[in-house]
């Protein structure tokens, strides 16, 4: 019989965080992390900035302890919305807003806009592929500097 | 990175504000790279690929130059 090792808390912080976003589609924030994982709060806040560190999730600007961005999801409604069965979310950016199906495994239907004329364009996933759509995805920013503004990206 | 209509409507908004036109990718394209950055994101091992993975996931898509490179420093001297 093989042994079971425990996850370190840092995966466990993420795990609850995104199974959370992925059930919800509502960002949970460190308080509610600690009490879900009877931790301290100072530890969950570490963890926090251990994952922004690896790029995990982005706090809220100001707020450690309210997550701005768990990739794909945006812990804030955005111009990305993605529908998924009877469940919304929203993503941080057209990628982003594809990752949602891609992360959950489900067909789903993004809707979303041009950005230079407000056209609602709405990009549907099903059989984890996109059905094609006419669109051009522009990226404004080399990757050396996504993680400069990665709100702007 | 941001969607557009068709090539004429990113142009009209490069033109708009004064911006450069940069790389465009099109839909295969962009649900390759969510599904490579995104497929395992609630699983245990899940993370972001590290930046020479980078690199290669975008080759692997045509998308290659210092542009895609997360450890170009191209760009760092000009922002």
């Amino acid at each position: 019989m093989g042994q079971i090792f425990p996850m370190d808390f840092d995966t466990s912080v993420k795990l609850n965080l995104y199974e959370t976003l992925a059930r919800t589609g509502q960002a949970l924030t460190a308080m509610d992390v600690a009490d879900a994982l009877a931790a301290p709060l100072g530890d969950v806040l570490a963890a926090f900035e251990r994952l922004h560190q690896k790029r995990l999730l982005v706090p809220e600007p100001g707020d450690p302890a309210r997550i701005r961005m768990a990739p794909p999801f945006s812990g804030v409604e955005t111009p990305h919305r993605v529908r998924v069965k009877d469940r919304s979310y929203y993503a941080n950016c057209i990628w982003d807003a594809l990752g949602i199906p891609a992360a959950l495994h489900e067909d789903a239907l993004v809707e979303t806009s041009d950005m230079h004329t407000g056209e609602v364009i709405r990009l549907r996933v099903e059989g984890e592929a996109p059905l094609p759509e006419p669109c051009a995805i522009h990226f404004a920013v080399p990757a050396a500097l996504w993680w400069q503004d990665i709100a702007y990206t | 990175m941001l969607l557009f209509r068709s090539e004429e409507t990113l142009e009209g908004w490069c033109r708009a504000r004064n911006l450069p036109r940069r790389p465009t990718i099109n839909l295969e394209q962009l649900w390759h790279l969510a599904v490579t950055w995104y497929g395992n994101r609630l699983t245990v091992e899940s993370r972001r690929p590290a930046p020479d993975e980078m690199v290669a996931i975008f080759s692997a898509i045509g998308l290659e130059g210092p542009f895609w490179d997360p450890k170009s420093d191209q760009w760092k001297s000009n922002s």
